[in-house]
């Protein structure tokens, strides 16, 4: 079990409550199990706001991870340790 | 569907004053002309290259300003409620086209015209009222020095209208200052002069009713259409955030990602966001939403600082507004940004163009190039937000430091020298907006192809910023580069928003944008063939560049994305050398088709897309 730092902005921020909250993640302890413990403790709400109804996935957005940077697409392995701090960059899009 | 036009959402009609002798004329949309070009900012393109001669004055008469919509526009389908002006740039001197939302391209429409072409140059200044078929042009000597917003309000009350929408310019458009943007009722067409080309020609506002309405071929399929568009809007990811937020709701996700750009771009990283960001934009200044013409989106918001020194009533803030007065100057206070917004639109101008200069200012200040002397007096070091407002309303009227900061840091950095055009954050003349390429080799390339320049309207980062691709290879990007070109184009032609991003892309033209184009005008384009339509577009536009002696060599970035990398935050160590930038521009040309050495589109290309009448013009040598 690894505890994690989740921040989020805007309209993530608003499901999670908090600009900052802490995740229990259990084993393969990965970014992708993040996610689902995410969607388990938050919910629909949640899920609507990162999946893509269309394709069935996690819609593509980067993941700080403590001071590099990860993305949903392409490193939903990528292990995590207790400790960590993941910052959900999303959405980047408009402007 | 219009009498005598086979395709549905064209009005089949455009609308042409000359202001030198008033004449008025209404002319058949050319069919083949839509269905080449579909409308907006494609079709503008094929008028102007054939009405507008090269090397034209473009604050002369001979110039041409175009105000054009597309088939989508005043239909139910939602985001497709875009215009845009066009015309050959004072700023950047090449075919620019400037996007705004609203209510006036739908309103043109309703009128019985698919676009306005405006040519000559009125003797006095005069506005023009489209009211369905009658059409005048009438005297504006009691506008000539308002505020747009007053002489939207002087319109309405003299024409006893409210419901008219009108498009007018302040004093910086009356001035020709380069940078002066359109205001359209509450948005604007900022970039690249458009507000200058309406100013030379003594236009100061064109004011519409119209009481018609767009036909298309089966109501019931653009009613579906229209449902379903609706439906990915409310449930795509990407696109949530907008109607709460607007577009700042990027603000600090792009600082914690090391992407939002500040102190003139020196770094990426805003120590003072959390005071700006959209939500303590929403918690303390934001009383509404609004919407364009169909939309459900919501982005716009309606804000309002009450009191103090920096009482404000402004359509904003955007991520823009943010990003060019907030990060790029070192202001952390929203209040000032708000004021800063309201200035812009008080004088006409650009804001990104404005914010990007002041801070170019401001670094030359910090340097010692600018002493006090050179900026009337006032301090002008990063972070000093009254000393921004002050110089805002410099440029606007083109005082002291105005004067030089209006002719953009292109052109203000030729006149003061001393290296500091290393650190105009611009190309092609156009000051940049607040979405980096230095991480980002697709959208490097397409930045410095791009027929505006600093515009991420001709390509967008988000696939790479999204992680949806790879950023950190260079394979590929070229074609990455193009494909999204070519949505954006589309897009432009139909005209739909860029904001609904992941329904229309974000990687090449999506099926949504087909089918929304095919139920509105009937037509039963396959993705081959509506590709070709976009590259026929772009094509179009490079061929106007070229005919105006641009080259390869004018596919540059800003000097410091290719030589100082980001110093700091995530994204650490980015940047474009430019012998990357030039590897890729090969392969962006190569994709294209396009001659290496000169960047032009080539003989077979241009007859492969059907616009031989260029090879005269550009194919020499190729």
């Amino acid at each position: 079990m690894a505890r994690v730092k989740v921040k989020s902005f805007s309209v993530i921020r608003d499901v999670l409550g908090s600009e900052v909250v802490e995740i229990d993640v259990r084993k393969p302890e990965t970014v992708g199990e993040l996610f689902e413990e995410l969607v388990r403790r938050y919910g629909q709400p949640f899920k609507e706001k990162i999946w893509d109804p269309n394709s069935g996935q996690m819609a593509p957005f980067l993941i700080k991870l403590n001071e590099s940077i990860i993305s949903s697409t392409l490193d939903i392995d990528h292990k995590i340790k207790n400790g960590d701090e993941i910052a959900i960059i999303f959405p980047i899009g408009g402007g | 569907m219009a009498k005598n036009f086979p395709y549905g959402g064209y009005m089949g009609q455009l609308l042409r004053v000359n202001l030198s002798n008033r004449g008025i004329s209404k002319e058949d949309l050319r069919k083949d002309w839509a269905r080449d070009f579909v409308g907006g900012v494609g079709l503008t393109a094929r008028i102007l290259y054939e009405e507008i001669p090269p090397k034209i004055d473009p604050l002369g008469p001979e110039n041409k300003l175009v105000m054009m919509t597309g088939p989508v526009n005043g239909t139910m389908i939602p985001a497709a409620s875009r215009s845009s002006f066009c015309a050959k740039s004072p700023y950047t001197r090449s075919f620019f086209h400037s996007i705004f939302g609203g209510f006036l391209g739908p309103e043109l429409k309703f009128a019985g015209y698919d676009g306005l072409i405006i040519e000559g140059r009125a003797d006095k200044p005069v506005y023009l009222w489209i009211d369905d078929d009658r059409i005048e042009i009438r005297d504006a000597s009691h506008l000539w020095g308002k505020d747009p917003f007053t002489t939207q309000d002087i319109l309405r009350s003299e024409i006893g209208d409210e419901e008219i929408h009108i498009a007018t310019i302040g004093l910086a458009g009356e001035e020709k200052a380069p940078y002066a943007m359109i205001l359209c009722d509450i948005r604007a067409a900022g970039r690249g002069g458009m507000g200058a080309v309406m100013g030379s020609k003594n236009l100061k506002a064109i004011a519409v009713r119209g009481t018609g309405s767009v036909s298309v071929p089966n109501m019931l399929r653009v009613y579906n259409t229209a449902v379903r568009i609706n439906e990915l809007f409310a449930t795509t990811p990407a696109v949530q955030g907008l109607s709460g937020y607007g577009t700042p709701r990027n603000v600090a996700a792009m600082n914690e990602g090391g992407i939002l750009p500040t102190r003139n771009w020196q770094t990426e990283t805003f120590k003072g966001m959390k005071n700006i960001t959209g939500e303590v934009m929403r918690e303390q200044v934001v009383k509404g939403d609004r919407a364009c013409f169909a939309c459900s989106i919501n982005c716009t918001k309606y804000s309002v600082v009450p009191k103090g020194p920096y009482k404000s009533v402004i359509n904003g803030a955007d991520y823009e507004t943010i990003y060019a007065f907030g990060s790029i100057c070192e202001v952390d206070n929203l209040e000032v940004l708000c004021k800063a917004d309201e200035l812009c639109d008080h004088y006409g101008i650009d804001l990104i163009s404005t914010g990007v200069s002041i801070g170019w200012a401001m670094e030359c200040y910090e340097k010692g190039i600018f002493t006090k002397k050179d900026t009337d007096g006032i301090d002008l070091r990063f972070g000093n937000a009254d000393g921004m407002l002050q110089v805002i309303e410099k440029i606007g009227k083109r005082e002291g430091l105005g004067e030089l900061l209006a002719k953009g840091t292109r052109d203000a950095a030729k006149i003061v020298g001393k290296g500091t055009d290393r650190f105009a954050i611009q190309n092609k003349g156009l000051e940049w907006p607040g979405h980096t390429c230095r991480p980002f080799p697709a959208a490097a390339v397409g930045y410095a192809t791009g027929p505006r320049g600093g515009s991420h309207h001709d390509i967008r980062p988000t696939a790479e910023k999204s992680g949806l691709v790879d950023r950190k290879t260079l394979e590929g990007k070229g074609a990455l580069a193009a494909e999204v070109n070519h949505w954006l184009i589309l897009g432009d032609s139909m005209l739909v928003c860029h904001l609904a991003e992941p329904i229309w892309g974000p990687l090449k033209i999506s099926d949504s944008m087909i089918n929304v184009l095919n139920a509105v005008t009937g037509w039963e384009l396959n993705y081959e063939q509506a590709r070709k339509i976009a590259e026929r577009e772009w094509n179009i536009i490079r061929c106007f560049s070229a005919r105006e002696g641009f080259t390869r060599e004018d596919d540059q970035l800003p000097i410091r994305f290719m030589e100082e990398p980001v110093p700091e935050g995530p994204m650490q160590g980015s940047y474009i050398p430019k012998e990357t930038l030039e590897r890729l521009k090969d392969d962006y040309f190569t994709y294209r088709g396009w001659d290496l050495k000169t960047g032009n589109p080539t003989r077979e290309k241009l007859s492969e897309l059907g616009l031989d009448f260029a090879v005269k013009d550009i194919g020499k040598g190729n």
